[in-house]
């Protein structure tokens, strides 16, 4: 309790003034109420992102260019996290923020695929660099190279010496027989669910119950959606489901993720293990409509399960952790309302998008 | 040094022609911060080559660079080189390639062996598990009942292949543990072929390949693996030998072409963020105002028809967009990463650098008094910075052991105040250390005077802070808050009230009382009618700054109507007063931890004396474990306090930080080479 108290006292306080400062619900809906990209953005700049909107010319107000800005507060929260947690829990913060790399990274391999169907006169780099995270200094992936080799191969040749070189020479060998890079996301995804869990594991007391429950809650979401969706879409073999999922997590156990390879009923298996899931056997009906709801319901499930961290002791690596999964769950709430506001939706087709709802309160 | 340099913002009109020279003397000097000004050109001024140069330049230095790598060099600049302009590509696009086509011959063939190389190691490692079995390898491909699998597979993907497998029979060995890529062997019944080769699959597994022509038992491919691979590795280490000579050859071809398509790179990245116009270019961006009349003579010398206009930076209002340099100066290093933890000063503020250079140490060595234990600190400070010791520490640590240094310095000084030399105090140190040392003021024997002293010391503080406050607003001409503010002027006389009423008036007649509030209290002035008047003008302080201000009166006022509106403002002004009440009495911590210092330091003698009154090995032994423990861990705790009352009692109440960091134009050199 001492050690977590000396290792805490000031990452905790800084923790809860970053929450303090996170979007409420009846910020969203006002945000939600802007008629254009142009208001919205105009708003946002009076929140705690207009410091990252601030240099933004008027010719510079597209969907993609807007949310690059504001994910750089998420990678300032990760950094000034990474800079002020004690020793032994900075590997976990580390491993977090690389979701993001890995993100970048399957958009690279992406992009590669893609490149030679794009007619733009803009160099392929200039195109790719906008969707991707504003890693900065973090970032152990020299992406830049990678769009500008030209191939998969090359590019995963330039991973050398990364922590994703063993898992993408496996990887490799697959996308070699079968020119498509699924196997080469799935491999990126696992390996990093791994690591993470593994960090976690690391810890001890406290910091391990927090970890635990909060990165497990976060990886049952990932374990259930990819075994539902490889089951649905994909239609994969047991064996297949079984490699392509992870054995732990904080809810969601082995047995379950097996039980829906085997072929048992998912909205069963998915209500034993959610209870307070509304019309999960519903959802399930019509899958193309209903997989995305159940992702948003089980999202907000971890949004509950963060928010609550912060009633109580507040000397673990909790706080933390769930100010960091919240402020990249208003992130993606902000990434609905910019493309919706771009794409000129109406409110009843976004709203529900959003994760933040008065719910969440 | 107590504000950000002074800026002044900089617009040039460059003619088409003296672009390149007009660029070098801006990049050559480090001081001038561009803004992207690309949107002020008008479109269809002609077809903008500068992005393809930029990207042009870009690609060639990484291959200039990939160069230097795999010939084994350092990148290094050409001793005394100048810039000159920027390089003309088709003049070392050939150089690049002759170079890079030399080496790339070599390190194609250096590579292929390698992965030959690799491939017969790993050839090699995948029959090592199987070397003592005497049947030929390919015999297991050929069973007519059986499917056999035999591949590496990554470490984490064992336990889940070997659980997608339960549902049909199988063997399952690891021929060969290894941390990440363990060789498996895999043995079902041929009818399972499709769930068997679908599980290997999908868990990554990668077939042995062994080549046809190495047939026989694995001992006898064994043999003929060890050596091939001997003979590559010969290869290997010839091919490595004549990289290293070409290494030697082009060094300075290699130094001179980095040099000049690294300058041109900047100098191209700069120019694709200028305005362009029919026949000129619109260059934007600040310059200390200091440096301005230098930049404009080397510009003016660059190109005789520029046009330069410049606005010095009033430092009124709100300037997010200005870029902040601060002053550079070796001493205040570690000061200024204090505050930079805290946030960078924005353009109109103040740099608290130069304040928390006194109230950081002196704050620091109040708390942990003592000569001893200081003068060891400053020594030990000095010693790292110096790199007399841990050499290998970065910069970081050189500007932290910086910080001891004048934190022990203050130790010390405060420990010559207390009388306090390595623990020992008053007669322990004519007993012990055999001289008579007197102290100026003794926490131990005047605790509740120390904790008073404390708190006059945190009140002068605050109300310093509360005058930085206000030269902040008056210079950035904001009146509202500078009235009605958090750190304003009625929150300033309502903390003078606050002041003479709870710590003069209630607090007046304890040992505990502070002088500065005793005195206040004792002047003939209405306090309770004054903190009536101010307390109402703080509680409703955020209406009267919008009224000031022009905004809407009653922000939110939707939001349960007046009667809300009523209760924030009452909770603000609770708010006020317990801040208030806990900023002032925070600093009581200064006093306790000085008496908690000797406190500390007599219970490290009571265990030294516990083996008898006379002084032996054992006393001494103890004396200097304590006095180790209580420098690291006091230090550090007196460390993290005085960083707290910065952060939170003294910094919030008038610097906000936010500003955006000055990073000027930089070419491969210093100012003084230019």
């Amino acid at each position: 309790m001492a050690s977590g108290v000396f290792g805490y006292a000031a990452l905790s306080t800084r923790a809860r003034a970053m929450y303090a400062d996170l979007l409420t619900p009846h910020d969203m809906s006002r945000l939600s109420d802007a008629p254009d990209l142009p208001a919205l953005v105009g708003m946002l700049k009076n929140t705690p992102y207009g410091k990252y909107l601030s240099g933004l010319k008027d010719n510079e107000l597209t969907s993609r260019r807007v949310i690059l800005q504001i994910r750089n507060r998420l990678a300032a929260s990760y950094a000034s996290v990474v800079q002020q947690a004690p020793e032994q829990t900075r590997p976990l913060i580390r491993q977090l923020f690389r979701y993001f790399e890995v993100g970048n990274l399957k958009a690279v391999l992406r992009s590669i695929q893609t490149v030679s169907s794009w007619t733009s006169d803009v160099a392929p780099w200039d195109r790719v660099r906008e969707v991707l995270f504003p890693f900065g200094t973090f970032s152990s992936i020299p992406a830049q190279a990678m769009v500008e080799s030209g191939s998969i191969v090359s590019a995963v040749e330039l991973l050398r010496g990364t922590p994703y070189e063993t898992i993408m020479s496996f990887a490799m060998k697959r996308y070699s027989a079968e020119q498509n890079l699924f196997p080469l996301e799935v491999a990126l995804d696992l390996d990093f669910w791994r690591r993470l869990w593994s960090e976690v594991k690391r810890l001890s007391g406290k910091d391990r119950e927090m970890g635990a429950r909060l990165i497990g809650s976060l990886l049952d979401l990932n374990n259930l959606m990819w075994v539902i969706r490889y089951k649905i879409y994909h239609k994969l073999s047991e064996e297949e489901l079984i490699n392509y999922t992870l054995p732990f997590g904080y809810r969601v156990r082995d047995e379950d993720v097996r039980a829906i390879a085997a072929g048992a009923d998912i909205a069963s298996v998915v209500s034993r293990i959610y209870p307070s899931l509304p019309n999960v056997a519903s959802l399930l009906e019509y899958p193309i409509a209903g997989l995305p709801q159940l992702e948003h319901l089980l999202k907000q499930q971890v949004m509950r399960q963060c928010v609550s961290t912060f009633i109580g002791d507040p000397f673990h690596i909790g706080l933390p952790l769930a100010y960091l999964l919240l402020s990249d769950f208003e992130i993606q709430d902000l990434v609905v309302l910019i493309e919706a506001k771009s794409s000129k939706l109406r409110e009843d087709e976004f709203r529900p998008l959003l994760l933040k709802t008065k719910l969440m309160q | 040094m107590l504000f950000p340099k002074q800026m002044s913002e900089v617009e040039l009109i460059v003619p088409a022609k003296d672009l390149v020279a007009v660029t070098r003397a801006l990049s050559g000097y480090g001081v001038f911060h561009q803004v992207d000004s690309a949107y002020l050109g008008v479109e269809n001024a002609g077809p903008n080559t500068w992005q393809e140069k930029a990207a042009i330049y870009s690609a060639l230095e990484r291959r200039i660079q990939s160069v230097f790598q795999a010939v084994g060099l350092a990148e290094e600049y050409p001793a005394g080189a100048d810039i000159e302009s920027l390089v003309d590509l088709e003049a070392v696009i050939p150089g690049v390639d002759r170079i890079e086509a030399d080496v790339k011959a070599v390190t194609d063939r250096l590579s292929e062996e390698k992965k030959r190389l690799e491939l017969l190691e790993s050839q090699l490692r995948q029959l090592e598990p199987i070397a003592e079995v005497d049947v030929e390898v390919g015999a297991l491909q050929r069973s007519e009942f059986m499917h056999s699998i035999l591949g590496i597979v990554p470490a984490a993907n064992v336990s889940r292949l070997r659980t997608s497998l339960l549902r049909v029979p199988h063997v399952f060995f690891i021929l060969r543990p290894d941390a990440q890529k363990p060789v498996v062997w895999i043995l079902g019944q041929k009818s399972n072929f499709d769930i068997l080769e679908r599980a290997a699959k999908s868990a990554y597994l990668n077939p042995l390949s062994l080549p046809e022509e190495f047939s026989g038992t694995p001992e006898q491919i064994t043999a003929r693996l060890r050596h091939e691979i001997d003979s590559s590795m010969g290869r290997i280490a010839a091919y490595e030998s004549e990289l290293a000579k070409m290494g030697v050859t082009y060094k300075s071809e290699l130094q001179k072409l980095l040099w000049d398509v690294h300058n041109s790179r900047v100098m191209a990245d700069a120019i694709i963020r200028f305005g362009q116009l029919r026949h000129t270019y619109v260059v934007v961006g600040w310059v200390p105002t200091a440096e301005l009349g230098d930049l404009t003579t080397r510009l003016k010398h660059a190109s005789r028809e520029i046009l330069i206009e410049t606005m010095a930076t009033d430092r009124a209002g709100h300037h997010s967009n200005v870029p902040v340099a601060l002053t550079e100066s070796k001493w205040l290093k570690p000061i200024q990463m204090l505050v930079g933890q805290y946030g960078h000063p924005s353009y109109g503020e103040l740099d608290p650098t130069l304040l928390m250079a006194f109230t950081f140490p002196i704050l620091y060595g109040a708390m942990f008094g003592d000569l001893g234990q200081g003068l060891v600190l400053f020594v030990l400070g000095l010693l790292v910075y110096n790199k007399i010791i841990l050499k290998k520490g970065g910069e970081g640590v050189r500007t932290l052991s910086l910080l001891i240094a004048y934190c022990g310095a203050f130790a010390a000084i405060f420990g010559y105040l207390y009388g306090s030399i390595f623990g020992f105090e008053g007669h322990l140190i004519e007993e012990y250390l055999g001289f008579h040392f007197e102290p100026v003021f003794s926490p131990m024997e005047n605790i509740l005077s120390a904790l008073s002293l404390a708190i006059d010391a945190g009140i002068v503080i605050l109300l310093f802070s509360f005058l930085l406050s206000m030269i902040n607003n008056i210079r950035a001409r904001d009146w509202a808050h500078l009235l009605f503010g958090h750190a304003g002027i009625t929150a300033f006389l309502f903390y003078l009230c606050f002041l003479a009423l709870a710590f003069g008036g209630l607090l007046g007649t304890t040992a505990l009382a502070p002088k500065i509030a005793v005195a206040l209290y004792s002047l003939p002035l209405p306090f309770n009618i004054l903190a009536l008047v101010f307390g109402i003008l703080v509680m409703f302080g955020g209406f009267l700054r919008n009224m000031v201000e022009g905004h809407e009166l009653i922000e939110g006022k939707g939001f349960g109507g007046f009667a809300m509106f009523i209760i924030q403002s009452g909770m603000d002004l609770f708010e006020t007063v317990i801040s208030m009440f806990s900023n002032t009495l925070s600093f009581i911590r200064v006093g306790a931890f000085a008496v908690a210092h000797g406190g500390l330091s007599l219970a490290v003698f009571s265990i030294a004396t516990l083996g008898g009154e006379k002084p032996g090995i054992g006393f001494w032994v103890a004396i200097l474990i304590g006095n180790g423990i209580i420098i690291l861990l006091e230090g550090l705790i007196v460390y993290i306090q005085t960083m707290r009352l910065h952060y939170y009692e003294i910094l919030g109440k008038f610097f906000h930080g936010g500003g955006m960091q000055f990073e000027p134009l930089t070419l491969g050199t210093s100012r003084k080479d230019t």
